[in-house]
């Protein structure tokens, strides 16, 4: 489904992602993690080309990213932000319905109503009206969620979806997500969250210094973990 | 005082000619500085030095130079045998336009990065963006210097009283030299123009509170 080989990002003469290679399957759910600054983000924001490698490739679903292929590959995606990035001057429903209506051309009344179904399983349906600024921490997050999912990507990434939170609105997000995970769908998730993480990834990919030093299972990765590096991270966030 | 009281209606009507100049000259001003900040914001090199340059030629020289310039160069080169309210609208509106895509520019960057971001994800078109998310927010940041901008055009609009146009300004100024008499009508000038600066200041922030909803 995604497939990076080699990637390196610099930003100016700074170097963020340095050599990464991984693959990441259809239906799995991958949970990225390590400490600040180590390029989580930049990582996560090179697989819908809103950073465009500097140098290696990135594909999805074998079509290489570049300037030219941007659509075809965010027609495929859906992403979700630490800091939510609603439209404040749109209702809730109409932050649903704003993309499919003027990406993918669909009527009103029909994206109106997929977007009903989506506020349903995220469980906010009697907040269609409101508008973002009204809505907690943790419903506008809810709300992007399901805004991602009316394109119908395939394939979800998650920025930190939880780090702005307060604490109490965490959970609703997290079983927001690991209702989706149940879908098949593809999600690659950028978390602070361990406990999210070793419950619901199929795969931990711990990066530093804008490196991968260990791709691994959940399991494994969180009882025996083989670097230094990853032991001494755990060491601090556990 | 009472010796002017008659030639009062008759500066009263420069509101007409004064509102016309302003209005149209607003406009204008306004959708080419929409296009100028654009190209500003834009990728292109080449539109964006042009916008530059053309925002600081018209804010480095005088506007009543311009509005002389425009009103006697255009008839000596072309043969236009151009009006003063043309000439007037002509200067205003290319000299507005540069102050206005200043505002608007300032207004977009004014908007959360993350706007663009979440629009560029969700495989929003530039145009659509543009138009549907990012200048729906900036309108907040940009109307109220906006208004700043059409007071100013209101005020400085009395520079066309130098080439002839019946304004308000150029009236208390005819019926001063009629009558020797300048406090009367200068002063009714004055007042005019403050009121309508007032009314101008009081719907601009009507709009400001309605844009406000969804805060």
């Amino acid at each position: 489904m995604i497939k990076v080989t080699k990637l390196d990002k610099s930003f100016k003469d700074t170097k963020v992602l340095n050599g990464i290679s991984t693959e990441i399957v259809k239906g799995e759910v991958v949970a990225v993690i390590g400490p600040s600054g180590s390029g989580k983000s930049t990582f996560l924001r090179c697989l819908n080309g809103l950073e465009i490698p500097t140098a290696g490739e990135v594909k999805v679903s074998e079509v290489p990213i570049s300037n030219k292929s941007l659509n075809e590959i965010r027609v495929k995606t859906g992403m979700v932000f630490q800091h939510f990035h609603l439209f404040p001057h749109l209702t809730v429903i109409d932050n649903l319905t704003f993309a499919p209506i003027h990406v993918k051309g669909i009527d009103k009344h029909e994206a109106e109503s997929q977007a009903l179904e989506l506020l349903e399983s995220v469980g906010l349906s009697d907040k269609k009206g409101a508008y973002p600024n009204h809505l907690s921490g943790g419903q506008k997050q809810r709300v992007a969620i399901a805004r991602a999912l009316a394109m119908k990507p395939e394939i979800m990434l998650f920025d930190e979806p939880t780090s702005a939170l307060d604490p109490e609105m965490v959970k609703e997000v997290l079983d927001v997500m690991k209702k989706l995970t149940h879908t098949g769908m593809t999600m690659v998730v950028v978390t602070h969250e361990m406990g999210f993480a070793r419950e619901v990834a199929d795969k931990i990919l711990f990066l530093d210094h804008g490196s991968i030093v260990e791709e691994a299972l959940p399991s494994k990765f969180f009882s025996k973990p083989e670097t230094l590096r990853a032991q001494d991270f755990l060491h601090k966030v556990l | 005082m009472s010796d002017i009281l008659p030639s009062i209606p008759f500066i009263i009507k420069g509101i007409g000619v004064t509102l016309q100049f302003v209005i149209v000259s607003g406009i204008l001003g306004f959708l080419i500085g929409v296009l100028l900040a654009l190209a500003k914001l834009g990728k292109k090199s080449i539109s964006k030095v042009l916008a530059d340059a053309y925002t600081s030629f018209f804010r480095g020289t005088p506007l009543i130079l311009q509005l002389v310039y425009v009103y006697f160069v255009i008839p000596q080169v072309t043969p236009w045998d151009i009006t003063a309210f043309a000439a007037g609208v002509i200067a205003f509106s290319l000299n507005s336009a540069a102050y206005v895509s200043e505002i608007i520019r300032a207004g977009i960057q004014a908007v959360d990065k993350g706007q663009f971001e979440a629009a560029k994800a969700l495989n929003v078109p530039y145009r659509t963006m543009m138009r549907k998310i990012i200048l729906p927010q900036a309108i907040k940041y940009i109307l109220p210097a906006l208004m700043n901008e059409y007071i100013t055009l209101l005020k400085e609009s009395a520079v066309v009283s130098v080439i002839g146009a019946m304004d308000i300004m150029r009236r208390a100024q005819i019926v001063s030299a009629d009558t020797f008499n300048y406090l009367g009508p200068l002063t009714v000038a004055l007042v005019i123009y403050f009121l309508m600066v007032r009314i101008l200041t009081f719907f601009g922030a009507k709009l400001e509170q309605r844009m406000s909803f969804s805060d």
